[in-house]
Formats: structure tokens, C-alpha cells, sequence
């Protein structure tokens, strides 16, 4: 399937890092992949060897940056890049959070340019750059507003940058550049704000709002990544699931209770919640789009990837 | 997953009132077509069990209150994408309902109608949730376009607000005429089907309006003669579909000027409609 058979992946301890790492070691046309993370090896759960290594890198030093890509990536002259390297904890903030989602995907960036043999680079972003509202499409296309609202947390804002970043580059560098915009993926340790929201054994939501949710499967976001390097396209995909459901069909099939309760009441409850139980769900991340619809529209990546989506995901979550 | 999962309060209502229908109004629920996206919801929120409950709830005003006559319902397409364009008046939208209701209970095949809703309408608790699941569409051209190209038959009123907003002096004159519709009909090549609705006119006389009052986003609050709506009759008349694309281009949407002139075409249509309605009318009542 891959066109690709050298390459780098950076967040390869992350659930959909190991789940492509997986999928790409049953390919025989894959040489090699170097995975980077910032754990020991072992997070990673999958023999090494003549396919697979693993670096254990921080992301968020320039030096490492460096090092990678001219140190191991060009040792084993990858031809590719996949960036999957986000922060996950949405209560985290600051500037070494910054460090890691933005400017190491615009130094690896650069640096990927300046590479012998690097010549695609795949960036995984996500669904949560897109600006959620009342008066804008619930079908959202790639050409949708970005969230680029001053009062969006660094969460957001820094994904957005880094998306931005990448896109940006396109048509002006010398790499293929392809950028894929993911549905929310609800896996545990994938940095789901949903999954974290329907830890709890009730959940709060907006009285009187229901929105639509589009969510999606590992295996899917996996075949999107084997796509991706199948492909030699360039462009910036959305990559919708399988499962298109509204908020209150979710919570009913996570088996949870739902509570609704006036919009006011629902940031500081959470807050209070955070507070006392240690949640990683922020309600202020999620008030848009837990009151106006947000679907994927995925026709693009049809098109030019032959991605659809395939596998909903396993209920209860 | 519906094996998994208890059913919801809305799935227990939707069933019953699916039950609750007559068999003719069952039959046309049971045959809707829908883009299923995995969880008996399609992608923009329809869900044909709030079609149902929404049906068993408003047939009332649909058979008994309003006691709906239509005129041409062949005229709708039975495939495809179209939009139908209609005259809006009345103070509350119950000219969009019995519109929806008639080409429920009347289209053959039977077909959804989704009406495109104001941009204020998502933001209004519950409103915005019950419109979404029996199909309504919330205003904005991704949304629009995206439901085109699946062949959905959309409900506009080129008027809007100002049309529903009008003073009773103002009854069966149609406001200023917005334009969308037709740069939508030729860039997505759907026929136009213009429709009248007589009677919705007198069903609330408005005497003015609150503006500068914007609760929950509401462009202005009426001041309405009867806080109920009158058991007008209403008579809905769909005329022959006007299809621009054996005269103009997709690209000819983004020309202002051909635009308005199918814009006029288009007004022009359901003027007739509505000056017909009325000299066939026998009464507002009857």
C-alpha cells in the first residue's frame, strides 16, 4: 500500500501512533520507521529491530529537533514525515506546551525542508481548529473559519497555529505537504477532550442544545494515515468517522447519566469538578460545540485519498 | 449500537407517536428517504422519528385548525435536488410547518422538506434542536450547498424576516426578495418551484414591532393583534418548477446582474400564485 517506505513518526506512543506503527510493520513494503517519543521504549509495546526504531526525543528542545532529522533520519534516509506530536492534557498550558505543539512542527518543518531526502510531510491536526458557531455550516468543509477567536484557550490556539504553520508552507515548499484535519478520536491517553467528558458517571450538558458530533475510530484514523502515505497528493483533508451521533445519543451509549442544566452553571461545575477529581475535560474548550453541530464533511479526502470512513467505534466507549 | 443502548426518552416518544399516526401519515413517514449516518440520524440532524412525533404533533393544526388545502403538489419533483420558494408572513413560522406537513403527507415518493432556518434560529434552546431533527437547516451556504448536493428539497423564503415580519397592511405583498435561492438553484443546478400560502397572511395581524430587542439573537419582537393564531384556512399552491440550467450556467451564479433577473423571474411566479390563491379564495375562514 505505501508508496512511502522510509519514514519518521513523531507521537508513535500515542494510541493511534502505536495502532499505525502496527499497521505499517504488517506492510512488507515498509523499510524502515523511526518512531520518536518522549517515553522509554517500552511505552511502546512493539519489538524493535530491522523495521522499527525508537528514539526518545523531546520535541520541545530545538537541539532534539535537530538531531532527529539530521541524526537518525538521515542515517536511514527516510523519504517521510509524519508529525502526530501534540500535547494532550488540555489542563496544561504554558510556554513549553507552546514549545511542543507549535514550534517544533515549525522547526521540523523547516528542517524537513533542508533534509536530503525528505520529500512529504504529513501532518495530523484536528477538527478542534475549526470555529464552531451558530451562523457558520454544521457540515464543515476545509474551508471553514478557523478558531482564531482571542478568547480560545492555548489548547486550541496552539493547534490552530500549528496547522496554520503547516499550511502555509504549502505550494511554496519543495515538500509534498499534506495536512489532515481528524474527527475526534474518543481513546483513552489520545488527548479526547469527549472521551475524559464521559468519565464521569453523570455528564452535564446544555439544556435545551443537542448538538451533532462526528467521532472516529482508531482503525480509521489509521487507514487515513496509510492513505496519506500511499498518496503523493498535497492539500489539507478532512478526516470524518464513521459515527455521526448527537451529544445525548453519545452519553446514552457510553451508558452514562445526562444532567442538563442552564449554560451558566455548566464552566464553573466543571471547574469545581477538575478541581476535586482531577478531570482533564475543560468545559470552556468545549461550549461551542457542545451547543452548535460540527460534522466532518469528508468528501475531499473521498476524493483524493479514497478515504472513507469505514469502522465506527466499539460502543459502549 | 441501538442493540446497546436503552432507549432515550425522544426514542420512546418517536415510537409512539409513530404508532399514534394514521396509517396514510405512517405510510409517508415510513417510506422518508434519509442519508442514515450510522445512528439513524443524517449527517445535519434529521431523524425520522422526531418526523413522526413532530407529524403526530402538529396534524392537528395541519387537518383540523388550519384545515390545509394544496393545489399542484405534482409539481414538487419526486428525485433530485429542488428548492421551493415561497411568500412568508404570519408572526410565527406556521407557514413553513404546513408547507413541510403538505409535502410530507402529499409527495410521492415521499420526501423530507428542509427548510433553511434564519441565522438566529441555532442558537435558540430546544427550537433549534426540535428543527434540526425533523430536517430544518440552519442558514448558512455550507449548509445549503452540502444538502443540494445530496438531492435534498429545500424550503426558502426569499423574504425572511421581512416577510414574516410584515404589518397586516402589508398582506400578500411581497417583500424586498433576496436572491440566494436562485444563485443557489443555477450553481447547483435544482429547479425552483415557487409556492404561494393564502391565508397565513391574516392568521396573526401585526401591528408593529419591537425593534432594538434581540433576546436570544431574535431580530425583533412582534407586537401581535391575537396572541394565538386565527383558524384561518390555508390554501397552498405550488406552481410549475422554473429550471434555470437550460439558460444560464453554474458560473452564472456569481453574476449579480443574472442573478436578479432569475430572482424577478422567480418573484414574479409566485406573485401570479398568490393573486390566484386569492381570487380562488372564497373567504379567509373557508
Amino acid at each position: 500500500m505505501a508508496a512511502t517506505t522510509r519514514l519518521l513518526l513523531t507521537g508513535a506512543t500515542t494510541p493511534i501512533g502505536i495502532s499505525l506503527l502496527r499497521a505499517l510493520l504488517d506492510d512488507p513494503a515498509i523499510e524502515h520507521i523511526i518512531a520518536v517519543g518522549r517515553e522509554p521504549a517500552g511505552a511502546l509495546g512493539l519489538p524493535l529491530g530491522e523495521r522499527l526504531s525508537y528514539e526518545v526525543s523531546d520535541l520541545r528542545r530545538s537541539r532534539a529537533r535537530r538531531h532527529l532529522l539530521f541524526g537518525p533520519a538521515k542515517e536511514r534516509a527516510v523519504t517521510a514525515v509524519i508529525h502526530a506530536a501534540l500535547h494532550r492534557r488540555a489542563q496544561d498550558s504554558g510556554r513549553q506546551i507552546h514549545d511542543l505543539n507549535v514550534e517544533a512542527t515549525r522547526e521540523l518543518l523547516h528542517l524537513a525542508e533542508r533534509h536530503p531526502t525528505i520529500e512529504r510531510f504529513i501532518f495530523r491536526s484536528s477538527a478542534a481548529v475549526y470555529r464552531i458557531v451558530a451562523d457558520k455550516p454544521s457540515m464543515i468543509d476545509e474551508e471553514h473559519p478557523l478558531n482564531l477567536g482571542p478568547e480560545a484557550p492555548q489548547w486550541i490556539r496552539d493547534r490552530v497555529e500549528a496547522d496554520l504553520t503547516v499550511c502555509t508552507h504549502m505550494g511554496l515548499s519543495r515538500l509534498k505537504i499534506l495536512v489532515l484535519r481528524c474527527a475526534e478520536c474518543p481513546t483513552p491517553n489520545a488527548g479526547s477532550q469527549l472521551y475524559d467528558y464521559l468519565q464521569a458517571p453523570v455528564c452535564l450538558r446544555s439544556l435545551g442544545f443537542d448538538p451533532m458530533l462526528n467521532l472516529l475510530s482508531l482503525a480509521d484514523g489509521t487507514r487515513s494515515l496509510r492513505l496519506a502515505l500511499a498518496c503523493e497528493c498535497e492539500g489539507i483533508l478532512n478526516i470524518p468517522g464513521a459515527d455521526t451521533l448527537p451529544l445525548s445519543r453519545v452519553i446514552a451509549a457510553s451508558g452514562r447519566r445526562v444532567v442538563s442544566l442552564p449554560e451558566p452553571l455548566l464552566a464553573p461545575l466543571y471547574r469545581l469538578r477538575t478541581a476535586m477529581v482531577g478531570s482533564d475535560f475543560r468545559y470552556d474548550l468545549n461550549s461551542w460545540r457542545f451547543h452548535f453541530s460540527g460534522v466532518l464533511d469528508g468528501r475531499r479526502a473521498s476524493a483524493v485519498l479514497g478515504y472513507c470512513p469505514q469502522e465506527p467505534l466499539q460502543w459502549p466507549l | 449500537m441501538s442493540e446497546l443502548v436503552a432507549p432515550t426518552l425522544l426514542d420512546r416518544i418517536a415510537a409512539r407517536a409513530r404508532t399514534a399516526l394514521p396509517p396514510a401519515w405512517k405510510r409517508q413517514v415510513d417510506g422518508l428517504r434519509y442519508d442514515d449516518a450510522g445512528h439513524g440520524y443524517d449527517p445535519l440532524g434529521l431523524h425520522p422519528g422526531t418526523v413522526a412525533a413532530g407529524a403526530s404533533a402538529l396534524r392537528f393544526l395541519y387537518e383540523r385548525y388550519f384545515r390545509v388545502r394544496s393545489h399542484g403538489v405534482a409539481n414538487i419533483p419526486s428525485d433530485g435536488p429542488a428548492i421551493l420558494a415561497s411568500n412568508h408572513s404570519g408572526g410565527l413560522p406556521f407557514d413553513g410547518s404546513m408547507i413541510y406537513l403538505d409535502v410530507l403527507r402529499r409527495s410521492d415518493p415521499p420526501r423530507v422538506l428542509r427548510p433553511v432556518m434564519d441565522h438566529f434560529v441555532p442558537g435558540l434552546p430546544f427550537v433549534s434542536t426540535f428543527f434540526a431533527r425533523i430536517g430544518a437547516i440552519a442558514g448558512s451556504r455550507g449548509n445549503v450547498r452540502y444538502a443540494l448536493e445530496q438531492g435534498e428539497l429545500l424550503l426558502i423564503f426569499p423574504e425572511g424576516t421581512d416577510g414574516i415580519g410584515k404589518r397586516f397592511a402589508q398582506r400578500y405583498q411581497l417583500q424586498r426578495w433576496r436572491v440566494g435561492h436562485v444563485e443557489l438553484a443555477i450553481r447547483y443546478r435544482a429547479p425552483v418551484v415557487p409556492v404561494a400560502v393564502i391565508g397565513a397572511e391574516e392568521q396573526m395581524p401585526q401591528l408593529g414591532r419591537l425593534e432594538g430587542v434581540h433576546i436570544m439573537g431574535i431580530p425583533y419582537v412582534p407586537l401581535l393583534l391575537s396572541p394565538l393564531p386565527l383558524p384561518v384556512r390555508y390554501h397552498i399552491y405550488y406552481g410549475a418548477p422554473i429550471d434555470f440550467s437550460d439558460r444560464y450556467s453554474s458560473a452564472d451564479a456569481d453574476d449579480p446582474e443574472k442573478v436578479a433577473v432569475a430572482a424577478s423571474e422567480v418573484k414574479r411566479a409566485v406573485a401570479r400564485l398568490v393573486a390566484k390563491g386569492l381570487d380562488d379564495r372564497e373567504g379567509v375562514f373557508r
